[in-house]
């Protein structure tokens, strides 16, 4: 339905965006997942055709929409990260002002102002002034604002930054309706491991303006099929200690965490004695030992060494 | 365009701070100059006292012998000589002067006395005298040679004053213009081929404009002031495009494929209504308080809307340039101080800080080129003489800087969104 080919964008000499490829299937729900400063907002901003790439094209059903922008702003619904609402208009007001330049048909306009409040659970507030709603209301009025036109591609740019959980189940459980009762194309990024893998089939991984993973959760917990993630209690830790694990054969990676050590080894390798007898040395008494089921987490921080939240 | 406008309209009527700044701060500002200023620069120049010595060492009839006695030595028939010396008896340079300050007009309010110069200058000194003019010895001969003989004088008229002030500078421009019009009325007889004339005395020291009213102090701070406030509205309104473009509402509005013009128009319409409604109530809250436009006549209040509605659409241009400059720019505290900037020069230049109808008129000419200098000179010329002709061509003017504004605003509007 919709794909990126060779897709860049530099600014001032560094590359944002470098030769992107990404596409969406119709009625698929994809996840776009990395870092602050990755790049997403700004691979967000080229499909969505609010900016020019440096290189690279952007296609609709097969149709270049950088030359012709207009076409792929029809079936597109925008839910940027900012509140891009007025706040001294109603909820009312806001949706009533996109749908009319959003040229939604007069007759229609009044139910669907209704049908998208509802769906975002705010009927019973649509009078008020959007200034004086919390955070995580303000952004249920920034995604029916995207949801006027009844778009068929949804792009959602972390929808969910700084809000209440109540404000975060209703988005996200909104956004699961548009995908499987409405069939809507979704494209959600976020910092969100659980969100992205709550709700979407396929997720790309991006870091320093590059893809450097993609598939399905399953397909992406298979690079680390070659390898064990052990936590490791200990009751303190040491510079020493940690160099005298990393000397340890088959151990790849070792990482604090907030209770001891995380250690990625050889997948199979039996490393506990060894783990034993370094921490004995250094006079450090290990309290667990335990191994772990990969999460697209352990993936993102395999293969950019640093976590989502960097 | 009807949803821009309307969405316009509301957020800055939402905005209660600024709806009251836009109102209250000229209504204050206007009342407090009235009072501040009004004793200062008076409602007239009644209220200036001015004492003004005359020390009169000229013999007008020795004067006039001396110059009989030079005439009867040239070489002229009889019949010139006869025609000179009688026109020579009806001037009386000296005679003139004194006259001149005992005209009613001037006499109300600048008290004069002969003195010796010895007292003069005590009294000067001491303040018992604002100023003193001594009229020389020979003074009738020298001017009578000058102006029938073309000789060049010798004497001069001595202007003493003490220090510098508004009474000073009264008495300095009266004499000016006294000797002005002396001047004139002898060049005048020159062209007459020395037929008899009578010799007119000027009006006093205050410029008088034949069939006109007065424009006053209170007038003018309540025009100045209300159109000042009124620009601001256009660097006001296009402000609000740098929230909307912040908080991605102008990326939103791009992704519904709206024309941006209509984004344009919206906050161009905007800019007038707001504009207009300022003026309209600062005018009348003015009025009502101050009594500004005392007695005047339905037709005079048809002609101050129609001077506002002009004046609002230039507004109005002027906030379509700073709308587009506003999304131009990535540095919206820079556009915001530029805005500022341009609007104070507007109105230094245009007259709304302080009165230029006294300086140069290549300054003031200068001013008219503004759209607030145009409607502050076209109001005083519509209070002081109603004529419908003064109002014709100033309106085409604003219209046509309205027309020109909007159209730089559609031309640099950013494309499509596609930064």
């Amino acid at each position: 339905m919709i794909e990126t080919v060779k897709l860049s964008k530099t600014y001032k000499g560094k590359k944002a965006v470098d030769e992107i490829d990404i596409y969406l299937d119709e009625g698929e729900s994809v996840g776009l997942l990395g870092p602050n400063g990755a790049g997403k907002s700004t691979t967000i901003s080229i499909i969505s055709s609010l900016l020019k790439p440096t290189s690279g094209d952007v296609k609709l059903d097969g149709k270049s929409t950088i030359k012709n922008p207009a076409e792929i702003r029809k079936v597109l619904g925008v839910v940027p990260q900012e509140i891009a609402l007025y706040e001294e208009l109603s909820a009312y007001e806001n949706l009533k002002f996109f749908g009319e330049i959003y040229k939604v048909k007069k007759n229609v306009l009044e139910q669907r102002i209704q049908d998208v409040l509802d769906m975002v659970g705010l009927t019973e507030r649509q009078k008020e002034l959007v200034k004086t709603f919390s955070g995580g209301m303000k952004r249920r009025v920034n995604i029916a604002a995207a949801l006027l036109h009844n778009p068929k591609i949804l792009i959602l740019d972390e929808p969910t930054v700084g809000i209440d959980p109540q404000s975060r189940n209703h988005i996200l459980e909104t956004v699961r309706k548009l995908n499987e009762e409405n069939g809507t194309t979704i494209l959600y990024t976020s910092h969100y491991m659980e969100e992205v893998e709550q709700l979407c089939k396929r997720v790309y991984i991006m870091d320093h303006g590059k893809v450097v993973a993609s598939g399905s959760k399953a397909e992406l917990l298979s690079i680390l099929s070659s390898e064990d993630t052990i936590q490791v209690n200990l009751s303190e830790t040491s510079d020493g200690l940690i160099e005298k694990i990393q000397s340890i054969e088959h151990i790849r990676r070792v990482d604090e965490t907030s209770e001891g050590i995380r250690i990625i080894s050889k997948k199979g390798t039996n490393i506990l004695g060894d783990l034993v007898r370094a921490a004995e040395s250094e006079g450090i008494q290990l309290t667990n030992y335990q191994m772990e089921t990969p999460s697209l987490e352990d993936v993102f921080l395999h293969l950019t060494g640093r976590t989502l939240r960097d | 365009m009807r949803s821009f406008l309307r969405k316009d309209l509301l957020v800055f009527w939402r905005d209660r701070k600024e709806v009251l700044i836009s109102l209250l701060a000229p209504i204050l500002l206007i009342v407090v100059l009235n009072f501040a200023f009004s004793d200062l620069f008076g409602e007239d120049a009644e209220t200036l006292d001015i004492d003004l010595g005359i020390v009169m060492e000229d013999d007008e009839s020795l004067g006039l012998e001396q110059f009989t006695e030079t005439v009867s030595e040239m070489d002229l028939s009889e019949v010139e000589k006869g025609a000179m010396i009688e026109q020579a008896s009806t001037i009386s340079p000296s005679g003139l002067m004194t006259s001149f300050f005992s005209d009613p007009e001037l006499s109300g309010w600048i008290t004069t006395k002969q003195i010796s110069e010895q007292d003069a200058k005590e009294q000067v000194a001491n303040g018992e005298l604002d100023a003193f003019v001594k009229i020389p010895e020979g003074f009738t001969n020298d001017v009578l040679r000058k102006i029938m003989l073309d000789q060049s004088a010798e004497t001069a008229l001595v202007l003493q004053i003490e220090e510098q002030s508004t009474e000073s500078d009264t008495i300095h421009s009266i004499i000016s213009n006294y000797l002005d019009t002396l001047n004139f009325q002898f060049a005048l007889q020159g062209v007459t081929d020395g037929e008899l004339i009578e010799h007119i005395l000027p009006e006093g020291g205050r410029e008088v404009v034949d069939g006109a009213e007065s424009f006053g102090i209170s007038q003018y701070f309540t025009v100045a002031m209300s159109f000042l406030f009124a620009l601001f509205i256009a660097s006001t309104v296009a402000m609000k495009t740098t929230t909307e473009k912040r908080e991605r509402v102008f990326n939103r509005i791009i992704l519904t494929n709206t024309n941006p013009i209509s984004f344009l128009m919206g906050k161009t319409i905007s800019t007038f209504c707001f504009a207009w409604l300022q003026l309209m109530i600062v005018f009348s809250v003015c009025h009502l308080l101050l009594d500004v436009f005392e007695g005047k006549s339905m037709a005079f209040w048809i002609g101050v809307i129609v001077i506002i509605t002009f004046f609002s659409l230039a507004v109005a241009g002027l906030s379509a340039v700073f709308t587009t400059f506003t999304l131009n720019l990535n540095n919206t505290d820079a556009a915001n101080g530029a805005f500022n900037l341009v609007i104070m020069l507007l109105a230094a230049v245009g007259g709304n800080l302080f009165p230029i109808h006294g300086l140069p008129e290549w300054l003031q000419k200068i001013g008219e080129w503004t759209p607030n200098g145009l409607s502050l000179s076209v109001f005083m010329q519509w209070t002081q003489f109603g004529d419908l002709q003064t109002l014709m061509i100033p309106m085409v003017k604003l219209f046509v800087f309205f027309i020109g504004c909007l159209l730089i605003g559609i031309f640099l509007f950013p494309r499509r969104g596609r930064a």
